[in-house]
Order: C-alpha cells, then structure tokens, then sequence
C-alpha cells in the first residue's frame, strides 16, 4: 500500500462507521428518552432513585455486585426469565433512563434483580412471618429479647422488622400472606416458607442486610461471597440497636454485642428495595391481548380511584 | 554514524556492493542497520516489557483470588479490598492495561523501528509514556480495590487514573506517529498497516468512550452499549490488530519465506477493520435494545469469518512446508499457536452470538471462555513468542535454557486450552439448568462449580507457566542469558533439517 | 550449547565506523543470522476463499434481514412487528397490584423508602437522629404539615413527642414518589402502629406540591409551625380549609 494518506484516512473511516451506527443512531433512537406519564399526566416512570438508593448502586458497582447479578429480564419467546418469576414483562430501554451506571450485568451466578424490590413481602398485620409455629426456636438465642420498644397494642410487627421471631403474639397462620408476591419455587432452594424458622421474610430488608451479610445462612447453595465489611460488629450500648442483624446459628455474636450495618450497607439495601421494573410501558403492550391493557391505567402505583374507595 | 545516512536498500534487492570496500555487502549494511535500530529501542522496550511481566505477575495473582473465591466463597472474604468484586475487575484490568498494552506496546515498538528502518527518534517520550501509563494503572487498580470502580467492565478506572493513561499514551502515539513520519522507504508493509491501525483506534476510541460515559454522558442504556462497543473495539481493534501486525512479522521472519499473498493481506485488514469494528453489541443479545443494532453486530460477527479465513489462508500458505520448523522455533511455536486459537476464537464467537445459542449461554461463563481465548490464548501467545524473538536481540544473549522455554509453552498451552474448555462446557450447563424454570436458580451456579475447580487447575498450570517466563526474562534482564551464536531451540537440531538458523 | 566463541557487543554503539568490516563481525550474532525482513508475495485470490466470502455475506445479510425488528427504535422484538402477547402462564403487567389494597401499597411503599430510617415498627432511632413515626403528633395532627415535610423534606431539629431531634435530615421525596404513592404511604402511617389518622388523597397530595412547586428547599420546623396545626389537605376528613390554601381543585 503506498501513501499514508489513504491508510489514515480507512483507519478514521472505519472508526467513524461503526460509530456512527452502534452508538451515533442509537443514541438518535434511545439516548432521548423521557420518562412514561399515565393518562392524566402523571406519574412519571421512571422516577429517578433518591439519595440514599441511589448512593446504593454506586455501591452496588463499585462492589462488584454487576459482575454476578444481571438486572434485565428478556422476553418471554427467548427466555425463561419471566417463568422465572424475575419480571412481569421484559426489560425496556426505558426502564434505564436515570440509571448512573447503568448496571445491566452479564453474568448470572446469582439471579437477576431488576424486580428484586417489588418482590419485597407484603404481609398482613396478623403475621408475623417471623414467628414460628414451634414456639422459642432455639435457633437465635442471643436475638430472641424483643428489645424493640414494640407498641404492646399493635398487632406484630411487620415482617420487615429485623425484629425477633417467637414473641410475636399470634404465630397464627404462618404462610406469608401475598402469594402473589412471594417467590415462586424457581427461586430460592432454601426455606420457601420462611415460617419454619426465624429467617427474615425472603426479599425484605432484613433479610437482604442477613444475606449481604452472611448469605449461606439464608440460601444454602448459595455461591455468594459475605461482604461483612460493610458491617459493624459493636457492643450493645444501652439497647439493641433498631436495625442490628438477627443472625443465625452459625454467625451468632457473643452475649452484648450486636451486629449493625453501616451507611453503606444501607444505602445498598435502599438500592435493592427500590428495584422494581413492573410497571407496565405503552411500547411494550400487545395489541392482541386486550384484557391484558384492559385493567386500565395498570400503574403499580395505585390511581385514583381506589384511593377513594378506601376513603 | 548514523543508519539514515545509510543508503537504502531495498530488502528484496540482490546483494549489490555500493560502496567503496568490496568487502562490505549489503547484507552486511543491512544487519549495521538493524544492530544499531535495536540498540536503539533497547531501554524503551525492554521498560514496556519489564512493567508488563511485572504486570503480569500481579494479574495472575489476582487471577488466582478470582478463580478461587468463585468456588470457595467464604475463603477471605471479610476484607473489603480483597472481595470478589473487586479483585476481579482488578484482574481484567491489570492484564488489560497493564500486561497486555504495554507487552503490545513494547512488541510494536521494536517492529514500528525495524520496519521504518530507522532509529528510534526521543525514546523519552517513550519512557515518559511508559512510567505514566505504570502509574496510571496502578492508580486504577488501586482505586478498583479501594471501592473507587466506576461499574463499567474494561472502564473501571477512575477519571484520575484512566486520564493518566490517556496522557500515557499520547506520548506513545505521538511517537509512533513521528516514527511513522521519517520512515524510510516507500512500501508500508502489511504489519505497519495494522500497528498504524491499532495506535490510532485505540485513543480514539478509548477517548471516546470515557467522553460519551462521563462527560456527555449518554442516557440510559447506551452507556452499556458505549461499554461493549468500547470492549469489542479494544479487543479487535487494539489487540487484535497488535496480534494480528505481529504475526505478520513473525512467521515471515523466522521461516525465511514471503508472506504468500498480498491481496489477501489487503482484504484481511479492511475487512477486519470494518467487520470486527461493529461486533460489541451481540454481548447484548435480548437486552433491553432495539433489535436490529444487536442483529447488526451478530451480522458483522459472521461477516469476521471473511478476514479471518483470509488471514488464516495467508499465514498457512506462508507456513506451508515449513512446519517442521515449529519444533526448534520458541517464537514460531508460539505465534502459530496464537495465529490458531485466533481462528477458533473467532469461530467461537460467531457461534456464542447466533440468538438461538446466545438464548442458553447469555449470562453465564461462556462469555469468560471467549474473552481468555482472544485475550490469552490468542493476543498473550503472540506476545510471548514476540518476547521470546526480540528480547535476545536487544540484551545480546540467548535464552539461557531450553527447557524453560518448553515449561512454559506447554503450561501456557494446557493452561489456557482446559480453561477454555472448562468454561465454555461449564457456561452450557449453566444456561441449560438456567433454561430451566423448574430448576431453582442455585442448580445453576451448583451445575457449574466443578468446571470452576478446573479452571483454577488451569489457573495453576498458567501461574507455573508465568513465574517460569518471568524469572527467564529476569535472567536476560540481567545479562544471564547465554552467550552464543546459535538461538535457543527447543529441540536439538538435526543436521538435514534445517535450511536456515533462526 | 556453550561456546567459546567471543561474546558479541552488548551494544553496537552509535559512531560506528561504516568502513570497518570487523566491526560487522561484532554486530550481535542474532542479527547476523537473520533472514531478511518479510516480503509481500503476489499470490492470487483463491476461488474456495470467494465461496466462503459469498457463504458469509449471504448469512450475515440474511440475519440481517430476518432479525432486525424493523430497524426502528422501539423495535425489541428481532422480528418486527407489534408486541406479541406474553405466553400463558405468565401474569400480565399490573395483574398483582390490583390485588393490593391501599395499606397495602402504603406498606410496601414504606418498607421500601422509610424504614430504612424511621424503622419497620415506626420507632425511629433516636441515637441516629430519626424521629418514631408511630404517635407522632405530625403524623397525627394535620395532613398539611405532613404533606410538607414528606414532599419537600425536613431540615434541622424537630421535635417530637417531647424529644428534639436534631441530627439527620430528611430527604425531599417530591421527585421520587408520585402523589398516589405520597397518598397511599401518608394513609398507612397514619393508620399503623395505634395512629388514628384519616386517610390522605392523592388529590391532596397533587395539590399540595402544585402550591409548593416554587419552593426549592426543605422546611425546618418553623416553616411547619407557621402552618395551623390542624391544617389538611383537600380531600381527608378535614375542617375548612383555611385561607391560605388554595381551595380544593375540583376531581371527580
């Protein structure tokens, strides 16, 4: 080849090329997104995270947490994400527009988050999925104090309560209410149902802080590796503290001392909680299906209407 | 005496004495010229390669700690720097940055000298590029490890670190340029072609990503397709073209025969150009894109079957009846295996991305398999046989023993072939139990830890393989190496086999 | 291999004399053997080689062809065309929440922003600065001051159930949450651990961040103090409003 001018100017033109089309007309075509509003102007989806999940994903990748977790669910004719139970529909450019860095993952040697928030228990106020129908499980000893100033009067505390398991007062019914939201079978090969013992409701913040924290004591299988780091080992001063872990057998703290979670334990815990892509996108309904887009405005936030009737 | 002022010669012109002295042919001016060329890129790339076995080291290491937790979790996991997620990003960018660019770099300086027959002009600049670019990397890995990761794979520096190494490396690629400005002689050789490619894509398209990512920066999910059109580039573009200019150079070289044809040459790199430039974007397959810029890289992947069948021709055709020679040659045996698993590599990766496989193997290991075979199997082979050619003509001595060499070939080349085996069987274990709704999720990751315990085996085998190569560079380094006329073969030559030496 | 040979120069240096052939003999004995730099043969394209250039144009263009999804933006689905319908078995987008009634909503809502800080049980943690929701005379009293602090956010301290509170600050969650959510969240608090307050609307809340919409930053308690204590907004079970409130938009 003679000449270093038509060399360079290939070399410039290939670049160009496939920068033009791989990232130049997408941009055109995605990189502009706004976000959905409903029908009556509101409810933007999505909104953008606050501060402290949104200090979670930095965490969340400057962790490494993207290189094992994917947080996009794929269609339902190329895969079985949504068997799965991960996703009510697919992941959707949309879905992403706030996100800084865009986490989408890889790889999958744990499950995929996107929903991971939505799927966060739901419980009546009677249950307290942390309770056990055998009473007093030896399991957590140093934990079982209800040092929480709990309200004698109300009901359990809600399941989200990293709160002591076999002083609830009705041990009633121990399935978690909300089927709908619990995990299917394809999810969790360890306690399904979280009565049995005093684990934390699968997918609520205390158990996202006990599976962050020690993650085989919830999953068996798990591959997960613990990030304690993010925990603070203390002594009790004057009172357990609100959010300090119930851990179990195998994690157990001596006598006095607690186990806490640092900011940024919470902060990514925010971050998990707030995962939640379900509500449902105008491009991504089919035309075919009415009676699927005829529960009208599906928002996940509720409208109107049955906030008056609950009034 | 300087060799510019030299009359050329043209490599293919009969030996001709053109100067005063009958004695002196133009062979011998030739190899005057080629002494004092090497003499003068011996500081420059003997630092790049110095700093990229020193690299090397730590990424193995790393590599270890990766390898290893993956399988056995709980192994010092209450660190915070020493935690998965971050060791491992660590790894792929101390091998990245710091193994494999600056081996490429220090590779393609030595050949950039040789071809534009001339001395190379301001080795500072080189230095300096070079001392940056080792502070710039270990700003990013220390940042990495620190929990400082920007969550972008093969961007995880930093903006502090990563624009060290774009300092680094304009001083690099202004001297590449200026090298390429007073070259001597009129015909660009095919492995010019690719290094001018590589030193040119690199910046740009390094430069252009870290600007959509951080200063523009894109919305949404084009920031993952900035990222992967970023990996593929940096992984064709950039390695591959390095590898591919080196290979060129290489087994011409050593065997003594032309490459066989330039119009595939020709057609190889324009197409490799335009082809490898688009993949990227099949890493995205079912993701939340519009369909046809995933089809469009899937497209191009298939479409790579045209460059790499043409170079593979090539390269063949050049080796034809000459394979006898890959029993003496370190460099040859090294740069054929490259040369090879390139060709699989690609094949691979056109497989990996067709829709209908990328439904069961999409997420899981499969995708490590691909990138060690490009990025070890391929582009580190080539450099090691590079070393292995280059580093005797600038410390003046040979390789000290033999079987080293052989030590490190066959660990390098088990090594890396059971890990990919080991990942890509793994990977469709996983994606089949994956595949499986009624299977529960931790089927999968259960179905692949056994292919993870083997690829720490081969992990092992690729440790063993490294430490002996660096404590033979050590050697050299430090003028231990053999004196001797005759290169290191890795067999004892028989007397009618061999036309030529090495 | 060891000879006796001399050992070669290190290094040629520089000014070397062109004219002394001995000095060729010092040059380093790796570059005396080596072959010529590489050449470039002339060899023509092979006709298999054309093959499998048409073989992988024709697949890549018709891959091309098949799986673009019509090259448009919205196009997710590689083969083009409307959104198919999800396969059966899989619930539909929106199908659970209808399942959810309004504590409910409020409660996933709370768990998954508030109790991060004011605590499942709406305790709060008094050591970190955040005040217990559950009997709170802000919770309790009027939706107005409530509607304020949640929608634009609490700085400095506050005091409550007789306890100052002074140390954290309180996020604005007017971009985060959309009013239905505000509602629904409100609602719950102010219905759960023993606190007897009506429910909110999310015409309330509308309203409310349409009278705040110019006020960028976050009320202190002063702010809240301004506004009467039993101050609601449109929609709960509320007295007349008063005059510094807009009246009610009209909603059906």
């Amino acid at each position: 080849m003679k000449g270093i001018v038509p060399l360079f100017l290939g070399i410039f033109g290939t670049f160009a090329f496939s920068w033009a089309g791989l990232i130049l007309i997408p941009n055109y075509q995605i990189g502009h997104l706004e976000p959905q509003l409903d029908e009556d102007e509101k409810n933007p989806y999505p909104a953008p995270k606050s501060g402290m999940a949104d200090r979670g994903r930095q965490i969340y990748a400057a962790n490494g947490c993207v290189y094992c977790h994917s947080q996009q669910v794929r269609a339902d004719y190329a895969s079985t994400d949504i068997d799965r139970k991960w996703g009510e529909r697919r992941s959707a450019p949309r879905d992403y527009l706030f996100d800084r860095p865009v986490v989408l993952g890889k790889m999958r040697l744990g499950p995929d988050l996107s929903n991971i928030g939505k799927r966060a228990p739901v419980e009546e106020e009677s249950v307290s999925p942390a309770a056990s129908p055998a009473p007093a499980s030896p399991a957590t000893p140093p934990a079982s104090p209800a040092v929480n100033p709990a309200p004698g009067a109300s009901p359990a505390p809600p399941a989200t309560a990293l709160a002591p398991p076999a002083t609830s007062p009705a041990p009633a019914s121990a399935s978690p209410a909300a089927p709908a939201n619990s995990p299917g079978p394809a999810m969790i090969a360890a306690d399904t149902t979280s009565a049995a013992n005093d684990k934390p409701a699968p997918y609520s913040a205390a158990w996202h802080h006990r599976h962050i924290y020690s993650p085989r004591s919830l999953v068996l299988d798990s591959n997960m590796p613990a990030y304690r780091f993010l925990y603070e080992k203390r002594r009790i001063g004057g009172e357990r503290a609100a959010d300090a872990l119930t851990l179990g057998e195998g994690d157990a703290v001596p006598e006095g001392w607690e186990v806490v979670p640092t900011y940024d334990a919470k902060c990514l815990v925010a971050y998990l909680m707030s995962l939640d892509q379900s509500h449902p996108l105008n491009e991504l309904k089919a035309t075919a299906a009415a009676s699927s887009s005829a529960p009208a405005a599906p928002a996940a936030s509720p409208t109107p209407a049955p906030a008056k009737e609950a009034k | 005496m300087n060799p510019s002022d030299m009359p050329l010669k043209s490599p293919s012109a009969a030996p001709v004495a053109t100067t005063a002295d009958p004695d002196v042919t133009n062979r011998d001016v030739e190899q005057v010229e080629r002494a004092l060329i090497d003499a003068s890129t011996r500081l420059p790339v003997l630092f790049f390669y110095g700093s990229a076995i020193a690299w090397l080291l730590l990424g193995t290491l790393l590599a270890g700690f990766t390898s290893w937790k993956l399988h056995a979790p709980d192994w010092l996991s209450n660190v915070g720097f020493l935690t998965w997620g971050r060791v491992r990003p660590a790894h792929m960018n101390v091998m990245v940055y710091g193994w494999a660019s600056m081996a490429g770099i220090g590779t393609a300086i030595w050949l950039m000298a040789r071809l534009c027959r001339t001395t190379l002009r301001h080795p500072l600049l080189l230095i300096c590029g070079g001392a940056f670019w080792n502070l710039g990397v270990l700003l990013g890995v220390g940042a990495i490890l620190a929990g400082e990761s920007t969550g972008y794979q093969w961007l995880e520096f930093p903006p502090y670190a990563s624009s060290i190494l774009f300092i680094a490396y304009s001083l690099v690629v202004s001297w590449a340029i200026l090298m390429f400005r007073f070259r001597r002689g009129d015909h660009i050789y095919v492995t010019q072609w690719y290094l001018l490619g590589a030193f040119l894509w690199f910046p740009w398209v390094y430069g252009a990503t870290q600007i959509m990512l951080f200063a523009v920066p894109l919305q949404g999910v084009m920031q993952e397709a900035a990222t992967w059109w970023f990996g593929n580039n940096l992984l064709f573009l950039w390695f591959g073209a390095i590898g591919l200019g080196t290979v060129y150079y290489m087994i011409p070289k050593v065997i003594g025969r032309p490459v066989y044809s330039y119009h595939l040459a020709a057609i190889g790199f324009w197409s490799y150009a335009v082809f490898a430039s688009w993949t990227g974007m099949q890493r995205l397959v079912d993701g939340p894109f519009p369909a046809w810029m995933i089809t469009a890289s899937i497209a191009a992947t298939i479409l790579t079957i045209i460059p790499v069948a043409t170079v593979g021709l090539n390269h063949h055709m050049t080796m034809r009846g000459h394979f006898g020679l890959l029993r003496y040659s370190p460099t040859l045996r090294f740069t054929v295996f490259g040369a090879f698993s390139y060709t699989v590599f690609s094949l691979v990766g056109v497989l990996l991305s067709l829709r209908s496989v990328a439904g069961y193997v999409q997420f899981t290991e499969a995708s490590i398999a691909y990138s060690h075979l490009g990025l070890y199997g391929f582009f580190t082979m080539v450099m090691f046989g590079s070393m292995y050619y280059i580093v005797p003509r600038l410390v003046g001595r040979e390789w000290r023993y033999a079987s080293l060499i052989k030590l490190h070939f066959w660990s390098s080349a088990y090594g890396v072939g059971l890990m990919v085996a080991m990942l890509l069987l793994g990977g469709l274990a996983q994606g089949t139990s994956m595949h499986d709704p009624t299977l529960a999720f931790t089927e999968s990751t259960e179905s692949i830890l056994p292919y993870l315990r083997g690829r720490s085996v081969s992990g092992m085998l690729l440790t063993v393989a490294h430490l002996v190569f660096a404590f033979h560079f050590g050697l050299m380094l430090f003028g231990l190496g053999r004196t001797a006329s005759v290169p290191t073969f890795l067999n004892p030559q028989e007397e009618e086999t061999l036309e030529a030496p090495l | 291999m060891n000879e006796s040979s001399p050992a070669p120069e290190r290094r040629v240096r520089q000014g070397m004399d062109y004219g002394e052939t001995e000095d060729v003999q010092q040059v380093h004995a790796a570059i005396q053997r080596e072959k010529r730099e590489p050449l470039v043969g002339l060899e023509p394209l092979s006709l298999w080689l054309i093959a499998i250039y048409g073989l992988a144009i024709f697949f890549g263009g018709a891959y091309l062809g098949r799986y673009s999804g019509n090259f448009s933006g919205d196009g997710l689905d590689p083969l083009g065309g409307a959104p198919r319908p999800m396969k059966s078995g899989a619930t539909g987008p929106g199908a659970q929440t209808q399942e959810l009634s309004q504590a409910d909503r409020g409660k996933k809502i709370y768990s998954a922003n508030c109790a991060v800080c004011h605590q499942p049980d709406g305790m709060g943690a008094a050591g970190q600065g955040y005040p217990p929701l559950a009997g709170s005379e802000w919770v309790d009293g009027g939706t107005k001051r409530l509607g304020m602090i949640v929608l634009k956010g609490l700085q400095g301290p506050i005091t409550v159930k007789g306890v100052q509170y002074g140390t954290a600050v309180m996020q604005p969650w007017d971009k985060t949450l959309n009013d239905a959510k505000i509602a629904d969240v409100l609602t719950y608090i102010r219905q759960a651990w023993g606190n007897k307050g009506g429910p909110v609307t999310t015409e309330g809340v509308a309203a409310l961040r349409k009278e705040l919409a110019n006020h960028p930053e976050s009320f202190t308690e002063s702010d809240l103090k301004a506004v009467p204590e039993d101050a609601n907004l449109p929609g709960g079970d509320a007295p007349a409003p008063k005059p510094d409130e807009p009246p009610p938009p009209p909603k059906a």
